[in-house]
């Protein structure tokens, strides 16, 4: 089936089966900064965005991309520097796995309008850290927040 | 992942979607959260899909002063983020803000959830506590359904293969106060080990109950709903050891499992711990 949506900024025409995943959709077309890590949609670690929200793409038909627009960590890294040079700053990031689903979550933070840092960590509660750094990450993303 | 012979429809109103459904082993699919992972696990493996994500008049979301209507299609994200639905009914405005994390409540939708029946699911003990009825249309008739009446086990509902959720109604009642409290001991996103919905309506002195509803998730096989909470709350005001009995009932209502959020007799003493503080949060609200 042909599925038609915006990737990074680009429309995309894709002849994939519309009940493979995001994921390996993405992944497929050699964006592999999306990363797989529970499959489940419970760690973020695949987060993609999706007409503003954090989407996981692990649990997302790639059917229900149809006239959406997707941002992936690669392209929001071109689109949204500053907010990878706050992770930087603040070196938000240890082994580097959730990296990617954090930086994408940080930059769909708007959908829920997170302002306050108690709204900021109840919100990026959903992307995990197994080397738990998350006091960085936390750092990070209310820095983004507070010059945006 | 396998490729697969899927059919894959996208209506766009809603009786071309009660069209669509007419063939054997076809699903509706919502937001997809919950589609996706049965589809992964093979646990189902239908012959067409039908998204309804283009179809705009399932994604009203409506309040006056005597109703709330919500769309099958509205998002949870959608629901939580509601102003006159935080106000009005506060209970089911947090569940929907605890549900998963901010993947999962910006993608899946109350049609879609209240169908997936999970009975350890947030949103159904917050709306059964505000007495919600769930609109069907099938190809040929429509019809109401209490929630309350809408589950029959893990998994199952009373939807006819065909039947479509259009919207969920919730009455609006003066002076009636509601609540959802959880509890997990897990991470945040998890399903709760019980969460209990509660409303308490009080008459026009503004001290005496007239009505008390309570239901609680993860503590069966279905939503439980407590009967007996109405029995032992109207007519009295409320006090803290009528509300310690009336929350005491639901030990004999509960029928939990053991599993990782907890024992049987855990979950059977937290939903009584749970069930009080639900009933209490709706003398305060």
């Amino acid at each position: 089936m042909n599925i038609n949506f915006t990737l990074n900024g680009k429309g995309m025409e894709l002849d994939v089966d519309p009940m493979a995943l995001a994921l390996d959709v993405i992944r497929g077309l050699s964006l592999t900064g999306t990363k797989e890590g529970c499959g489940v949609g419970v760690c973020g670690a695949c987060t993609i965005m999706v007409n503003g929200s954090p989407v996981s793409s692990c649990i997302c038909l790639v059917g229900t991309l149809v006239d959406k627009d997707v941002w992936t960590i690669e392209g929001l890294a071109e689109k949204m520097p500053e907010l990878i040079d706050s992770f930087v700053e603040h070196e938000g990031m240890q082994c580097g796995i959730c990296t990617p689903g954090q930086i994408v979550a940080a930059a769909s933070i708007d959908s829920v309008g997170a302002s306050s840092p108690e709204e900021v960590k109840k919100y990026m509660a959903g992307n995990l850290c197994r080397c738990t750094g998350y006091q960085t990450i936390l750092s990070a993303v209310e820095d983004h927040v507070a010059v945006n | 992942m396998q490729s697969t012979d899927t059919e894959f429809l996208i209506p766009t109103s809603v009786s071309e979607a009660l069209r669509n459904i007419a063939k054997e082993d076809a699903i509706f699919l919502g937001g997809g959260t919950s589609t996706a992972l049965l589809y992964k696990t093979r646990m189902i493996e239908p012959a067409r899909v039908v998204w309804l994500g283009n179809v705009g008049e399932l994604k009203g979301m409506f309040a006056s002063p005597t109703e709330v209507k919500i769309g099958s299609m509205v998002t949870m994200a959608e629901i939580a983020a509601d102003r006159e639905i935080a106000r009005l009914l506060p209970g089911v405005s947090s569940a929907a803000g605890v549900i998963g994390n901010a993947r999962v409540r910006a993608m899946a939708t109350l049609g879609g959830a209240l169908a997936h029946a999970d009975p350890r699911q947030d949103l159904p003990p917050a709306l059964i506590a505000v007495d919600a009825k769930v609109s069907v249309r099938g190809g040929s008739s429509s019809r109401e359904i209490n929630l309350s009446d809408f589950y029959e086990g893990f998994l199952e509902t009373v939807l006819a293969p065909d039947e479509l959720i259009t919207e969920v109604t919730i009455p609006i009642i003066p002076n009636r106060h509601s609540s959802y409290l959880r509890y997990t001991p897990t991470s945040e996103g998890d399903y709760p080990t019980v969460g209990a919905g509660a409303s308490l309506t009080f008459n026009g002195d503004g001290k005496s109950i007239s009505t008390a509803k309570l239901a609680l998730c993860g503590v069966g096989a279905v939503p439980i709903v407590s009967s007996e909470a109405n029995l032992v709350l109207a007519g009295t005001t409320g006090d803290d050891s009528v509300l310690r009995r009336a929350a005491d009932m639901v030990r004999e209502a509960v029928d939990p499992q053991d599993d990782e959020r907890g024992s049987a007799d855990y979950k059977r003493d937290m939903a009584v711990v749970f069930a009080y503080r639900a009933l209490k949060a709706c003398l305060v609200s």
